[in-house]
C-alpha cells in the first residue's frame, strides 16, 4: 500500500514538471507582458524605467533560469509574488480556494442528489418510459452549455419573475444566508451538468451489478426491492460512481471558469482569467500547477478509497 | 461543463474506461441503415438531425434569407416576424441568417478539430503502445500533463498565444481532445501487440511501420470512430465557450457562442430572441452529436449491447 502510494506520487512529479513547463512557456509566448499592462501611459512605475523593473522582477534572466527559480520556489513552499496584485501568490490562492471549494462541493452534492436516484431508477426499470426519460434528462444536462443556462437565468429571471440572482460576492462569515443564496443558482447549474454524468454512470454500474447471481439470490429469498437496490446493488455499484464523482470534484476544484465569471464569484476560475488578462506570470503558472496537482491528488485518493469500499482490492 | 477534463468526458459519454471494440457484425449499406433505424430509433433520429445540421451548414449561402452581416434587414430589435423569422438584433441583422452561418462555423470547427486531434492523438498513442519503453514513458507523461491541465485554461492559453482565427481555434481544440484518442489507441495497441498474428508477422520479418499499418491500425478503427463521434459535441461546446469569452475566431466570423456573449446581454434583455434562439441551436446541435455518438458506441461496442444478460 505504502509502496503503491509512493510510486503514484513519484509518477506525478514528471507530470507536474511538464504541466509547469507548458504553462510557463505558453504564458510567456502570449504577446504583451505584465510591464506593458502596468506601465500605462507614463512609461514608468514608481519612478523606475522599464528595464530597471524587469531586472528587479528577474524577467530578463534566461528562460530556463526563470523556470528553475520558479519551480524551486514552489517546491520549497515559496510560490512567489503576484505581479498584478503585488501580494504573495499563496495569499491569492488561499483567498480564492474557499470560494471555488464551496461551489464545487455544493455542485457535486446537487449532482449526486439528482443523479443517483435517477440512475438507480433508470436501471431498475430498464427499457421503460422511466428509463428513457431519465436518459434523455441526462443527455440534455450533458449537452446544454452552462454559459447559456446561466445567461438565461440571469437575464430572464429578472424580466419574468422580477428577481435577480445576487452577483456581488458575500463571504459566508459576513452574511451566511446571502452567501447561500448566491451559490444556489450556480450550484444548481453546475450540478445539472454533473448529474448527467453521475446518472449515466450509476445506471450502467447498476445494470452490471443487477445481473449478478447474488442479486438473484437476494431477490429469491424475498428481499424488499428497495433494500435490494440500495443495500445490495448500489453499494457494489459505487466504485465507478465514486471514480467519476472524484474526477468531477478534482477538476471543479481547479476552478470553474465560466460559471464563476458569470456569477461574479472570486474563485480560482476568475483568478485564472484575471491572471491571463494581466499576463501575471507567477500567478497564472502557480494557479494552473495547483489545479493540476489537486486533480492528480484527488485521483490518487479515489483509487485509495476503492480498498475501503471493496476489501478485496489490495495494492501491490 | 467545459471545465472538465477529457477523461471525465470520456467516461461521461462512454461510461467505461478502456474501449475494446470489435467491428464485427456491423452490416453496411442501406440494409444496415434500416436495421440500425429499427434497433436504435434514437440513434437514427439523431443521425437524421446531424445530417440536417450538416446540410444547413453546407447550404448556408443558399438557405439563409439574408447575408449574416447585412445590417438593416429590418428594424432594430424587431421581434420574430415573417420577414425575420427569428427577429433582428441591434443593427437590424437577421438572427436566423446569423444562426445558419454560425452553424457552419460551429460544425467546421467541431468536426475538423476532432478529426485532427484524433489522428494526432492516435498516432502518438500507437507509437507509445507499440514501442513501449522510454518512448512510452515520455509520451505518456506528456499525455498525463495535458489531461491534468484544466481544459479551458489550456484552450484559453493556446488561443491567447497564437491569436484568433478559425484555423488556430481548430488546432487549439485538436490539442485539447487529442489525449483521449491517444490513451485509447495506446490501450488497443498494447493488447493487439500481444496477438499471435502480430508475433507471426514479426517473425516473418515485417517492419514496424508495416505491422502498425497492416495489423494494428485496422484494429483501432472502431474505437477511434467511437471516440471521434463522442467528442464532436464536446469540441463544439469548447469552441462556443471560447467564443462566449470573446476568444477564437476573427471578429467578422459569426459564431453561436459570441452571439450569446456577455457584451450582448443588455440587448438580450430588450430582445429575448437574441438570447434564446442561438442557445437553442447550440444545445440542440451538441445534443444531436452526443446522442449519435452514444448510438454508434452501442453498435460498435458489443460488450455494451443489449439489456440484462439472461
Amino acid at each position: 500500500m505504502q509502496k503503491y502510494i509512493v510510486r503514484r506520487l513519484l509518477i506525478a512529479i514528471p507530470t507536474l514538471l511538464i504541466v509547469g513547463m507548458l504553462i510557463f512557456t505558453m504564458i510567456r509566448l502570449i504577446p504583451g507582458d505584465i510591464l506593458i499592462a502596468r506601465l500605462g501611459e507614463e512609461g514608468v512605475i514608481e519612478g523606475k524605467a522599464e528595464e530597471e523593473i524587469r531586472e528587479e522582477l528577474g524577467l530578463n534572466r534566461p528562460f530556463l533560469v526563470q523556470y528553475g527559480v520558479w519551480i524551486g520556489g514552489v517546491l520549497t513552499g515559496d510560490m512567489g509574488e503576484s505581479l498584478w496584485f503585488n501580494s504573495p501568490v499563496a495569499t491569492e490562492i488561499a483567498r480564492a480556494l474557499p470560494v471555488t471549494a464551496e461551489l464545487a462541493i455544493f455542485a457535486v452534492i446537487v449532482g449526486l442528489l439528482i443523479g443517483i436516484p435517477i440512475g438507480v431508477l433508470s436501471a431498475a426499470r430498464q427499457d421503460t418510459v422511466v428509463d428513457y426519460a431519465g436518459r434523455m434528462f441526462a443527455m440534455i444536462g450533458l449537452s446544454v452549455p452552462n454559459f447559456w443556462l446561466s445567461t438565461l437565468v440571469i437575464l430572464y429571471s429578472a424580466v419574468w419573475f422580477g428577481w435577480l440572482p445576487p452577483l456581488v460576492y458575500r463571504s459566508p462569515w459576513e452574511d451566511f444566508g446571502g452567501n447561500l443564496a448566491q451559490y444556489a443558482i450556480p450550484s444548481l447549474i453546475l450540478g445539472f451538468s454533473l448529474c448527467a454524468t453521475i446518472m449515466r454512470m450509476t445506471r450502467s454500474a447498476m445494470l452490471e451489478v443487477l445481473r449478478q447471481d447474488y442479486i438473484r439470490t437476494a431477490r429469491a429469498k424475498g428481499l424488499r426491492e428497495r433494500t435490494l437496490l440500495m443495500r445490495h446493488a448500489l453499494r457494489n455499484a459505487s466504485i465507478p460512481i465514486l471514480t467519476i464523482v472524484g474526477n468531477q470534484l478534482g477538476s471543479l476544484l481547479g476552478g470553474t471558469i465560466i460559471v464563476e465569471f458569470i456569477f461574479g464569484l472570486p474563485g480560482l476560475g476568475s483568478l485564472t482569467l484575471e491572471a491571463i488578462d494581466h499576463r501575471d506570470y507567477p500567478l497564472i503558472q502557480t494557479v494552473v500547477l495547483f489545479g493540476a496537482s489537486v486533480m492528480i491528488l484527488t485521483n490518487l485518493l479515489i483509487d485509495l478509497t476503492y480498498a475501503w469500499l471493496d476489501p478485496r482490492i489490495r495494492y501491490g | 461543463m467545459v471545465d472538465r477534463d477529457p477523461l471525465v468526458r470520456l467516461s461521461a459519454v462512454t461510461e467505461h474506461g478502456a474501449l475494446t471494440v470489435a467491428g464485427r457484425g456491423v452490416t453496411t449499406g442501406i440494409r444496415g441503415l434500416a436495421t440500425f433505424a429499427k434497433s436504435k430509433p434514437i440513434g437514427a433520429l439523431s443521425a437524421a438531425l446531424v445530417v440536417a445540421l450538416v446540410l444547413m451548414a453546407v447550404l448556408a449561402p443558399l438557405i439563409a434569407p439574408f447575408d449574416p452581416n447585412a445590417t438593416r434587414t429590418g428594424p432594430s430589435f424587431d421581434a420574430p416576424s415573417w420577414n425575420n423569422l427569428f427577429g433582428t438584433d441591434r443593427f437590424g441583422r437577421d438572427v436566423l441568417s446569423r444562426i445558419i452561418w454560425g452553424g457552419r462555423s460551429s460544425l467546421t470547427v467541431g468536426v475538423t478539430s476532432v478529426l485532427l486531434g484524433t489522428v494526432i492523438g492516435a498516432g502518438f498513442g500507437v507509437v507509445s503502445g507499440y514501442f513501449g519503453g522510454r518512448t512510452d514513458i515520455l509520451i505518456q507523461r506528456v499525455v498525463d500533463a495535458l489531461m491534468a491541465f484544466p481544459t479551458l485554461v489550456l484552450a484559453l492559453a493556446v488561443v491567447a498565444v497564437l491569436g484568433s482565427s478559425t484555423l488556430i481555434l481548430i488546432i487549439t481544440i485538436a490539442i485539447v481532445v487529442s489525449p483521449l484518442a491517444s490513451r485509447v489507441a495506446r490501450g488497443s495497441a498494447l493488447s493487439v501487440k500481444q496477438e499471435v498474428y502480430v508475433e507471426a508477422a514479426r517473425a516473418l520479418g515485417a517492419t514496424a511501420p508495416r505491422i502498425l499499418g497492416r495489423h494494428i491500425l485496422p484494429n483501432l478503427m472502431a474505437p477511434l470512430i467511437v471516440i471521434l463521434s463522442v467528442q464532436i459535441g464536446f469540441a463544439i461546446l469548447i469552441a462556443a465557450s471560447l467564443a462566449f469569452l470573446g476568444l477564437g475566431g476573427s471578429p467578422t466570423d459569426v459564431a453561436w457562442g459570441s452571439m450569446l456573449s456577455v457584451e450582448g446581454r443588455q440587448d438580450m434583455q430588450v430582445a429575448p430572441w437574441l438570447g434564446i434562439f442561438p442557445g437553442l441551436f447550440l444545445s440542440f446541435t451538441i445534443l444531436s452529436f452526443n446522442m449519435l455518438g452514444d448510438a454508434i458506441r452501442d453498435v460498435l461496442d458489443p460488450r455494451l449491447r443489449g439489456g440484462t444478460a439472461k
